[in-house]
């Protein structure tokens, strides 16, 4: 029997939604890469968030008529200006005699409200026992991130997500390997003209020598072919011949598959 | 008032009305999903945007803008509801679509397959599920929307996610160029 119902639906649910604190992700990651049948429950619950997204990205055009099917008119651009100006006076007033937000939410407690990161999307490693990760695994946690954006927030989230799992391995006396694949426009976390994690980069790799940060070669010479870019990489920064590959590769061999 | 501040002012009305405008796109989007009615969602928007400049001073935190319309939007569905079918509890209520899964399986076309399993989900579990994965909105947010528990949303939205597990799984099981379309897209 799989440890899968050791993590509730909600619990899954909230891991895939990133509503989990950071501690509490990174232990959670852990478990879920190395059991494949939480990592099929993760990746199905994943695949159901981006149909959503994807079933209402273009929703049908409203109706062209002015009159809707109740009557109501619509609102004309001259009333859309003075309705903007009234919204602005009413913030604006509304800012005078604002409360302190933590009069008007109720505490958070286990449940993080800011945006998202990482999700699960396969992983194949060895299914193993929870206390096993803790002390005596045979097989060596290996996780594969691979990092396709190059917003400025998500990637720091991603840097944070990177150490905590590395710290966690690390106080449970293991020594994971991390690799962080970069592509497409991931590719600008380690391209030393855009880059503004470089000094974080280099501390975390004097810090865990087990964390690589590969670059994807099809990436650089497509920005050399398409914009003249010529790429300049970070320091300690490795090349690999095709980030796609290099995925494959890695699942092919048990690596956990983490998409930022 | 002196001049920067007048030049402020109008720099700021242009970004409320750009704001007002994003804002508009995304409540129907919500809206629509809901209730799958271009022109009741149309509907719904209007009332969402005209309530939220009578009710603009309450808005305490600019911050908060997105949840607060979208409190609004949830007021306005709930009131229509209320109004055209007093007696049925729209937590409870399931659209009733043409297009199911079922009549929908012939056609390999994904946006109306989800569409259809999303329509047969209860309007809360629908409600929840469209406000987590379209808007991004944390559980706590949305309950804050809803003004329903924040247990009840997250069990809303798991048992939303297993009923479409079971309805949309089996498609694309059944579909392996679906199954290797987010491989291709990577590069």
């Amino acid at each position: 029997m799989s440890q899968g119902k050791r993590y509730s639906d909600e619990f899954l649910n909230a891991f895939v939604d990133n509503q989990l604190a950071s501690e509490e992700k990174s232990r959670a990651f852990v478990e879920i890469s190395q059991d494949e049948n939480l990592n099929r429950q993760v990746c199905e619950l994943r695949k159901m968030h981006d149909l959503v997204q994807h079933a209402y990205r273009v929703p049908p055009a409203p109706p062209a008529s002015t009159n809707t099917a109740r009557g109501r008119r619509r609102i004309s651009p001259r009333f859309g200006v003075a309705a903007s100006v009234l919204l602005l006076l009413g913030i604006a007033v509304g800012r005078e005699v604002r409360l302190p937000i933590s009069d008007l939410q109720p505490p958070l407690a286990e449940v993080k409200t800011t945006g998202n990161a990482m999700t699960a999307i396969r992983g194949s490693g060895a299914t193993a026992s929870p206390a096993s990760v803790n002390v005596q695994t045979a097989k060596q946690p290996s996780v594969l991130i691979h990092v396709t954006d190059n917003d400025t927030s998500r990637l720091n989230q991603t840097l944070d997500d990177i150490e905590s799992l590395l710290a966690y391995y690390h106080s449970a006396h293991q020594e994971a390997r991390v690799e962080v694949v970069l592509n497409g426009r991931g590719l600008g976390l380690v391209r030393a003209d855009q880059s503004k994690f470089a000094r974080r980069i280099a501390h975390l790799q004097n810090k865990y020598k087990n964390l690589t940060f590969a670059a994807c070669q099809n990436t650089i010479d497509r920005l050399k072919r398409e914009q003249g870019i010529v790429v300049r990489l970070l320091p300690g920064v490795t090349v690999i011949d095709s980030g796609m590959a290099e995925i494959m590769r890695r699942q092919d061999q048990g690596w956990a598959y983490l998409q930022v | 008032m002196k001049t920067m501040d007048i030049l402020d002012f109008f720099l700021r009305t242009r970004e409320a009305q750009r704001a007002l405008q994003q804002a508009r796109s995304r409540l129907y989007r919500v809206a629509y999903a809901w209730c799958h009615s271009a022109a009741l969602a149309d509907d719904l928007v209007q009332e969402t945007l005209t309530k939220a400049l009578q009710k603009s001073s309450q808005l305490r935190d600019p911050k908060a803008r997105d949840a607060w319309l979208f409190t609004i939007l949830a007021n306005c569905y709930r009131d229509h509801f209320r109004r055209s079918r007093d007696m049925d509890d729209i937590d409870e209520l399931e659209l009733s679509l043409e297009a199911t899964p079922e009549t929908e399986s012939s056609r390999a076309e994904i946006v109306t397959k989800v569409r259809a399993a999303i329509g047969r989900l209860p309007q809360g579990q629908r409600q929840v599920v469209t406000l987590v994965d379209l808007e991004g909105f944390s559980y706590i947010e949305v309950a804050q929307i809803l003004d329903v528990p924040i247990g009840t949303v997250m069990s809303r939205l798991c048992r939303a996610r297993n009923a479409m597990k079971e309805i949309l799984l089996p498609e694309f099981q059944n579909n392996p160029e679906g199954a290797t379309a987010g491989i291709r897209r990577i590069k």
